[in-house]
């Protein structure tokens, strides 16, 4: 709520500075955001919360102000003004629940050349609100002042009377609003209508038709109570906003509206002139508030401090309240403005709110010490960022949400997610993995030079429309161009699938599983058939590992190599300790092999094959080197490996060592065809 | 033929004139060798009368061992040469880069929610989590927060387009979802860190964003306690004493509720462009829990208390680490990445 200080301080004057003033409003709960000079004034804009509608005028504020500064306040004196003339226009409410009370009177005989008197126009100047006609002005101004707000039509345009009712019970009535929009009016809408046609949307815009022009003689002036929940619904429905309705749907005081119109027909028959009806009001039941019994003792026990009751007293009363003692506390009553008391911790909070909440001490929690609650966050992954962090990967967050065309080409599999009023085109629909987030990061840094980009992120995809309640956490991972960063003494060369396989490998280790692992040649559609894998940990899959298909490379203008990988961390078997074998005190024999071998023969196989054949004394088995080329035959390729031998409880001898290897060397020719490399 | 003395003298002049180990076992033949020139010496023993052979051989032994000093002496000499010109050929340069991986680095979001963690868990409070595809539910109307109420603007909320689900605004659902929890009992006290999304994308705004909520429930709470809590996690977090300021405000799911400031570090509360020249910086709100959300989840608010806080995260970070714009932290530039 912007406004005039000049005008603030006409309802309440305490000796205060403005800039202290305004440091008392904010400790108060009511922020100032800004504080500006304005010609010859001073603008104040203050924040003021959803549940102090009554703060949305000067009167409201100056109200807060008199009780926390504990000055008195200057109230407008407001005179009935007496009727010079008889006429009235019959009122019918048709829906009584949401407009519980409606108040409106004729002025007839306006000057049309009259002019919003400067001061007025200033006032609602530094309120943000354009002058734009004396009685308009006056409906906005009476708004501002006292916090009703009113609407005037001009009279000649009403036909017969006043009802206030559901639109459509006519099919489809339609209205041309003052913003120049049409709206088609659904069956619940409340409106102000005459006995042809709609007139307005209740408490939130009038129609042009009726609207008071320059050449407006005669007017009728409304002042109604509209009930909060109608006014949101239609303001939602249309798409609209006022202040008006901006004032409905947080609450406005059921007993300001005779008052308010009063004070509106004395302006404007000071400034345009005219002579003025009686009023005539329809009042049915109103929101009546309930007392509220507050106990001394709850307000100790929910602030922790004891205040005085006197002092408690006080400030309710300061505030408006009356109070009841009553045992241990009060009965308290609230006037008809402060709508958002209900609960007594409503009445708890205003004596904070008095008291001064940094006057409230702090006190040192006690609590018994938690033997392990149960924490759902199950999946601890932080050992997991550490390990790829320290393999050389950046952390990353991306939004949820993400482009349909870039997440479709990563994964044709899954239907995202679509959101019904997305931020932006790019932002459409839920990311069902993580790599769109990866692969546009990848995209901008590679557009800034940064050429070595390798990525990781963490986050929750959202696959399953039929099961949203459980989070389901990936780790997703894209690596490119060169294995090390550019330096001196190591040669430059790109990353390739075992790089990236190592780091997965490492983060296995870490968490114990990696025995458990195997990584199968599978495809996926985002991945380049060749150099695609499945993770499995025994037999479930958990994570995937490739390079992007040739055909995204193009398509997102990216050059090879990139690899991506993503693992499931709901279903990730995370171990702290692994389970320890004991050392053998025997010496470890080592025996080179190297074969020659079909070169569509899986590694894992030609290894599980030795394992099985050596059985418990073959500690490792491990490959280092694959070679085909110049010497091996086309359509074969040579696999040296070293097997380490041990035996548990003695040294093993080289007539058992030479038996071994020469099973070994016919088991594997007999399974897969392989030959001894001379 | 040379005399004992003779003999000695030529040793000593020439042992230093060996330049390495081979020469230095020449000298050791010549001398002490089998055909060596003591070893002839040796020789000529007998020749000399019974009486006079013990003198004799011990003038030589004497002069064999200090031939033998003179050489262990010149071996240790011309070891300590040679390992000395080895090691200045195998010289380096020793300001050349270390060679190999480099590491990556873990995202300042991550690093503020791990701190946080820390924080929390020194104190006992539990880590819980929730869906972040949410329902009206448990992201609005449990929270006090009514089908009509302003909160609930069209615009700040995404939905779903084939379902009535939404995106949740904030951590509160999980607070929910803790306290219907039948396995947990109270009292309880909980934290929960997570992304929530509002529609708003503007220079101090982006619509998703990170939050933490934290919770306790017990009999006895107060006012002063909720008071005592956020001072000692903001005073732990930024690592310095920390002067708060609580304000009146409103969240429909507490009562009273309060934002803290707290005085900005940089300016100390002078004013300065961080804080934009009010001294403060707004950190957090709280407040205690509005007994209309108790009774939602089943709580009983006449034995049994409950205060909340909310913060951001993304912003907490902003404030941690000196980052000037919001909007950096989800670019996810690798310049900036790298500084962490």
């Amino acid at each position: 709520m912007k406004f005039s200080e000049l005008w603030l301080r006409e309802w309440v004057n305490p000796k205060l500075s403005r800039e202290a003033l305004s440091d008392t409003l904010t400790m108060a709960g009511l922020e100032v955001d800004e504080l500006t000079l304005d010609g010859e004034d001073y603008k104040f804009d203050v924040a003021i919360t959803p549940n102090r509608g009554d703060c949305l005028s000067i009167q409201g504020i100056a109200r807060d102000i008199a009780a926390i500064t504990k000055t008195s306040l200057i109230p407008l004196a407001i005179h009935p003004v007496p009727p010079a003339i008889q006429d009235t226009l019959p009122i019918k409410i048709s829906s009584p629940s949401a407009c519980p009370r409606y108040a409106g009177r004729i002025i007839r005989n306006i000057n049309s050349e009259a002019v919003t008197p400067p001061w007025l126009a200033e006032r609602l100047r530094l309120s943000d609100i354009k002058s734009i006609s004396p009685v308009v002005d006056v409906t906005n101004y009476v708004m501002l002042e006292l916090g009703q707000p009113m609407h005037a039509f001009d009279l000649n345009t009403i036909h017969e009377g006043i009802e206030v009712r559901n639109a459509g019970r006519d099919s489809k009535e339609k209205i041309k609003l003052l913003d120049e929009s049409e709206k088609t009016l659904d069956a619940d809408t409340l409106i102000i209508a005459d006995h042809q046609k709609p007139l307005a949307i209740a408490g939130i815009m009038g129609g042009l038709e009726s609207s008071v022009t320059l050449k407006t003689k005669d007017i009728f002036l409304e002042s109604a109570y509209f009930s909060a929940d109608n006014i949101v619904r239609q303001r939602r429905l249309y798409g609209l906003n006022s202040e008006s309705c901006y004032r409905f749907e947080r609450g406005v005081d059921p007993e300001l509206q005779v008052t308010a119109l009063e004070r509106a027909t004395q302006l404007i028959l000071e400034i345009s002139g005219g002579q003025a009806g009686p009023i005539t009001e329809v009042v049915n039941a109103l929101p009546k508030s309930e007392p509220i019994s507050l106990s001394s003792k709850q307000i100790t026990a929910v602030l922790g401090i004891e205040i005085p009751e006197a002092e408690t007293q006080s400030i309710l009363n300061s505030l408006g309240f009356t109070t009841q003692p009553q045992s241990d506390g009060w009965i308290v009553n609230v006037p008809s403005y402060r709508f958002d008391m209900a609960y007594s911790e409503d009445l708890i909070e205003e004596v904070a709110r008095l008291y001064g909440y940094d006057n409230i001490p702090v006190q040192h929690l006690k609590a018994e010490l938690a033997v392990h609650q149960p924490s759902d966050v199950h999946i601890d992954t932080q050992i997991l960022r550490e390990c790829f962090s320290h393999q050389g990967y950046h952390e990353i967050v991306t939004y949820s949400f993400v482009s349909k065309p870039l997440q479709t080409l990563l994964d044709p599999d899954h239907i995202p997610q679509a959101l019904h009023n997305p931020m932006t085109a790019e932002m459409a629909v839920m990311r069902t993995n993580m790599w769109p987030g990866l692969v546009s990061t990848l995209i901008s840094n590679q557009s800034r030079q940064q050429h070595r980009v390798w990525l990781f992120e963490i986050g929750a995809c959202f696959v399953d429309p039929n099961n949203t309640d459980q989070p389901f956490y990936k780790l997703g991972g894209i690596a490119s161009n060169l294995a090390f960063p550019e330096q001196w003494g190591l040669p430059s060369r790109k990353i390739d699938f075992f790089d990236i396989k190592n780091h997965l490998e490492n983060s296995f280790k870490l968490i114990h599983i990696y025995d458990e692992i195997s990584f199968k040649a599978e495809n996926h559609p985002a991945l380049h058939p060749g150099q695609a894998a499945a993770i499995y940990h025994k037999e479930q899959k958990i994570g995937i590992i490739g390079a992007l298909h040739p055909t995204l490379l193009q398509t997102l203008d990216l050059s090879s190599p990139v690899f991506v990988f993503e693992i499931d961390l709901n279903t990730l078997p995370i171990q702290l300790i692994g389970s320890l074998k004991p050392l053998s005190k025997f010496p470890e024999i080592r025996r080179d092999l190297a074969i020659l071998v079909d070169q569509a023969i899986p590694s894992k196989v030609i290894q599980d094959t030795i394992k099985n054949c050596v059985g418990g004394w073959l500690k490792d088995v491990f490959i280092f080197d694959v070679y085909q080329g110049k010497g091996v035959a086309s359509g074969l390729k040579s696999v040296a490996m070293a097997l380490i031998l041990q035996h548990p409880t003695r040294t093993l001898v080289d007539d058992e060592i030479n038996g071994l290897i020469d099973e070994v060397v016919a088991t594997l020719k007999r399974t897969v065809g392989a030959e001894l490399r001379s | 033929m040379q005399n004992l003395d003779e003999i000695l003298q030529e040793a000593q002049a020439s042992i230093s004139t060996l330049a390495d180990m081979a020469a230095l076992d020449q000298y050791r033949v010549l001398y002490l060798g089998k055909k060596g020139k003591l070893t002839e010496f040796l020789k000529t023993l007998g020749k000399l009368p019974l009486e006079e052979r013990p003198l004799a051989g011990q003038k030589i032994n004497t002069v064999k061992e200090a031939i033998q000093v003179l050489i262990d002496q010149r071996s240790h000499e011309l070891k300590k040469i040679l390992a000395d010109r080895q090691a200045a050929s195998e010289a380096i340069d020793v300001t050349l880069p270390g060679r190999g991986q480099s590491f990556g680095s873990l995202h300042p979001i991550t690093l503020t929610c791990l701190h946080l963690k820390k924080i929390f868990t020194r104190m006992g409070f539990m880590f819980r989590d929730g869906p972040e595809i949410e329902d009206d539910y448990h992201n609005f109307t449990a929270l006090n927060v009514g089908p009509n109420h302003p909160a609930r603007a069209m615009q700040d909320t995404f939905y779903l387009e084939s379902s009535d689900k939404l995106l949740r605004t904030q951590m509160s659902p999980v607070q929910i979802r803790t306290m219907l929890d039948t396995t947990v009992d109270l009292p309880l006290r909980m934290v929960a860190i997570g992304r929530v999304y509002r529609r708003d994308f503007d220079l101090t705004h982006t619509p998703m964003f990170h939050q933490m909520e934290c919770l306790m429930v017990d009999k006895g709470l107060s006012f002063t306690h909720l008071k005592g809590l956020m001072k000692q996690f903001l005073s732990e977090f930024f690592e310095a004493d920390v002067s708060m300021r609580f304000r009146p405000s409103y969240f429909p799911f507490t009562e009273p509720s309060a934002e803290v400031d707290m005085k900005c570090l940089n300016c100390s509360g002078q004013g300065c462009r961080i804080c934009k020249n009010t001294g403060w910086l707004e950190v957090l709100g709280c407040g205690m829990v509005h007994p209309k959300v108790l009774q939602y989840v089943k709580i009983d608010s006449s034995i049994y208390r409950g205060f909340a806080c909310g913060v951001g995260i993304d912003r907490l970070t902003l404030l941690k680490y000196g980052i000037s714009d919001l909007r950096s932290l989800f670019e996810n530039d690798l310049r900036f990445l790298k500084q962490f």
